[in-house]
C-alpha cells in the first residue's frame, strides 16, 4: 500500500504532467513503469520525485515495448501499475496494449499526443487518436477518455483506474504536449472525499489460497490453437465492450441545445471551440459544442441526436480527420451536412473556428 | 482588461521559458487565472522557443490564441516566426541589440528595447532575461511588482539565499526593463 499525498482538498499551479503523477498516486497506484519520451517525461520525473513520500515503485525500461509489458506482468503480479508514453513510444507499446485486450489485462496508459508522422515534433498533436483508439492486431476493445485540461487530468486518471479494474480493458488518458506541457491551476482531491471507491487490485498470478481447495486454477490465454476457439472468446469480449457503452460513455455538450451550427472536438480543441462559441454567440450565430469525452465507447445515442437537432456540422481537430472519421460511422444515416476544420500537428484556436463558423454561416456546408 | 494574451519569443537559452513562469506564476499568486504553454523543438539551445502566457480575470478556454496583446520578440528568428501572432490590437516589443532588423509587421505599436546591451554593460547578461521581464510587466500592466518578485522568490529563492546580491542584481533588471518602457512611452 502506498502513501497518498492528497489527504485534503488542495489547489495547486503545475503542469499537466506533474498532475498526472499525482492523481496516479491519488488513485493508489503502486508502480510505473517507463521510457523516456516527451512531451511526458515529466509524468515519471514527477512520479520518481514523490518515491520517498509515497513509497511507491518506478523501472526506467529499455524501451517502449519493454514499458508496455512491464506494466502487464506488475499488473498480472497483483499491482496496481501504470505507464505513460507519446507518439513513436505509443507506436512500439502497441503489442503490450493488444496483449491487455487480448488477457483482459486492466492496463492503465496515459498518452500524451506529440505531432506525427514518425519523430516529427515534440510539441503537440491529436494524431494519436486513431492508434490509441484502434491501434495493435486487435479490435479497440479500449477505453478511451480524451480530457481537456488540468481538472479533467485528475478527475479522469483516477476514474481510468477504476475504469480498468472494474472492466479489464485497457483504459486510457488521451492527452497531449499542451496539456502536458501547459501550467495552470487544478484542484486535487482525496477520491474517498469525493464518494469515489477506488476498486482494490488483486493479483492475477498466483494469488493466495491453495488450487482446488482455497480457489480455482487459473489459465491465462495469450494464444490459440484454433481459429473457432480464438472467435469464442473475442465474441463475448465483445458483448461485454459493447455493454460498456450504456454504463461508462460520456460526453459533454455546451450551448448544443438549439445551436444551428454545431462543432464537433475532443480534448483541447474543445476547449478552443468553447471560446470561440461565446464570441460566435455575441455575433449572433447560433454555435454550440458536443464534446466526446469516452472516445471509446462513443456516446452515440446523444452524439445521434445532437447532430440531427443541428443544420450544419463542423469536425475540428488538430489532425487530418481521424476523430471525424469516428464520429461519422458512428452517426451513419444522419443527413446534416458537415465542414472540417484539420490542422495536423498543429493547436486550433478559438479565433480559427470563430472564422470557419462565420463562413459557414454565410456559405453553407453541402457535404 | 479581461484576458491578456502574451507571447514571448527567442533562442533557446536566453531565458524565455524561464520569465514566463515567473511572470504566469505572480499571476497565480495574485489570484488571476493564468495558462501557459511552452513551445519549442528538440534543441536545448539554438532553437525559437516561445511562451504563450495568458493571464485572465475569468476563466481561460482556449489555450492557444491566434493573435496575441503583446509579442516580445528577442531575435531574428523570432521577428519571423511570430508575425503570425500580431494584428492591428498588437503591441510587439524586439530587441534592437540582438535583433539586425526591425519587425516587418505593423501592430498597434512597435517598441524597440537594447536590453541586452544593457545587461551586458550594465549589469550581467545572466539578467538579460529579467529585464525584459521588467519591460513587459510594464508594457502589459497586468500584475503588480510585487506580485512578480515574490513569484522570482519562489523560482530563485534558494539562489538568492546563497547570494543576496543576485537578489539585488535581479531587481535591479526588473527596474531598468520597467524603465525602459516608461521612456519609450514618454517619446
Amino acid at each position: 500500500m502506498v502513501n497518498k499525498l492528497i489527504k485534503e482538498d488542495t489547489k495547486m499551479f503545475l503542469t499537466g504532467n506533474e498532475v498526472l503523477a499525482y492523481a496516479a498516486n491519488a488513485a493508489e497506484a503502486e508502480f510505473m513503469y517507463g521510457y523516456p519520451i516527451t512531451p511526458q517525461n515529466e509524468i515519471m520525473h514527477t512520479w520518481c520525485k514523490l518515491l520517498p513520500k509515497t513509497g511507491a515503485g518506478f523501472l526506467q525500461t529499455e524501451d517502449e515495448i519493454s514499458a508496455g509489458f512491464s506494466t502487464l506482468g506488475g499488473i498480472l503480479a497483483g499491482k496496481r501499475a501504470f505507464t505513460a508514453t507519446a507518439g513513436p513510444g505509443n507506436v512500439i507499446m502497441q503489442d503490450a496494449m493488444s496483449m491487455a485486450e487480448m488477457m483482459r489485462i486492466p492496463f492503465v496508459c496515459a498518452v500524451m499526443q506529440r505531432g506525427g508522422p514518425s519523430t516529427a515534433t515534440v510539441i503537440y498533436a491529436q494524431q494519436e487518436t486513431r492508434l490509441t483508439c484502434y491501434g495493435g492486431n486487435g479490435e479497440g476493445f479500449r477505453i478511451v477518455y480524451s480530457t481537456a485540461g488540468h481538472q479533467d487530468l485528475f478527475d479522469y486518471m483516477i476514474k481510468a483506474f477504476n475504469t480498468a479494474w472494474t472492466y479489464r480493458f485497457p483504459t486510457y488518458v488521451l492527452a497531449d504536449g499542451y496539456q502536458g506541457k501547459m501550467r495552470e491551476p487544478v484542484n486535487m482531491y482525496d477520491p474517498a472525499s469525493r464518494g469515489i471507491t477506488m476498486v482494490p487490485t488483486e493479483a492475477s498470478l498466483l494469488p493466495d489460497g491453495e488450487i482446488g481447495k482455497d480457489r480455482k486454477s487459473m489459465h491465462w490465454r495469450n494464444t490459440y490453437n484454433m481459429e473457432e476457439e480464438l472467435m469464442e472468446v473475442l465474441d463475448e469480449y465483445k458483448v461485454d465492450f459493447e455493454a460498456l457503452e450504456d454504463k461508462i460513455a460520456e460526453y459533454e455538450e455546451y450551448k448544443a441545445d438549439d445551436a444551428e451550427i454545431l462543432v464537433i472536438a475532443h480534448g483541447i480543441v474543445a476547449r478552443s471551440a468553447r471560446t470561440a462559441i461565446d464570441e460566435l454567440r455575441e455575433k449572433g450565430i447560433k454555435a454550440g459544442l458536443f464534446r466526446p469525452i469516452t472516445l471509446r465507447p462513443l456516446a452515440r445515442k446523444p452524439l445521434k441526436e445532437a447532430v440531427n437537432r443541428a443544420k450544419q456540422i463542423l469536425f475540428t481537430e488538430s489532425a487530418d480527420g481521424q476523430m471525424a472519421q469516428m464520429i461519422l460511422e458512428a452517426i451513419y444515416g444522419c443527413t446534416t451536412p458537415y465542414s472540417t476544420l484539420y490542422k495536423m500537428g498543429v493547436g486550433v484556436t478559438g479565433g480559427d473556428i470563430v472564422a470557419k463558423v462565420e463562413a459557414m454561416a454565410k456559405q453553407p456546408a453541402t457535404v | 482588461m479581461v484576458r491578456t494574451k502574451i507571447a514571448i519569443a527567442g533562442e533557446g537559452g536566453q531565458g524565455v521559458q524561464s520569465i514566463a513562469k515567473i511572470l504566469v506564476e505572480a499571476g497565480y499568486e495574485a489570484g488571476k487565472h493564468v495558462m501557459y504553454i511552452p513551445n519549442f523543438g528538440v534543441e536545448q539551445r539554438g532553437g525559437v522557443s516561445i511562451a504563450f502566457c495568458q493571464i485572465s480575470d475569468e476563466p481561460i478556454g482556449e489555450p492557444r490564441y491566434s493573435k496575441a496583446d503583446i509579442v516580445i520578440m528577442l531575435s531574428d528568428r523570432a521577428l519571423d516566426r511570430c508575425e503570425t501572432y500580431v494584428d492591428e490590437n498588437t503591441t510587439i516589443v524586439y530587441d534592437t541589440s540582438v535583433c539586425t532588423r526591425a519587425p516587418e509587421c505593423s501592430g498597434k505599436r512597435v517598441i524597440g528595447v537594447d536590453a541586452n546591451k544593457i545587461a551586458n554593460e550594465d549589469l550581467s547578461a545572466r539578467v538579460f532575461n529579467i529585464i525584459i521581464l521588467g519591460v513587459l510587466l510594464e508594457a502589459t500592466k497586468v500584475l503588480d511588482i510585487d506580485d512578480v518578485k515574490n513569484a522570482m522568490e519562489l523560482a530563485l529563492g534558494k539562489k538568492f539565499n546563497a547570494k543576496p546580491e543576485l537578489r539585488e542584481l535581479n531587481y535591479k533588471a526588473l527596474e531598468v526593463g520597467m524603465q525602459l518602457i516608461k521612456e519609450k512611452a514618454g517619446v
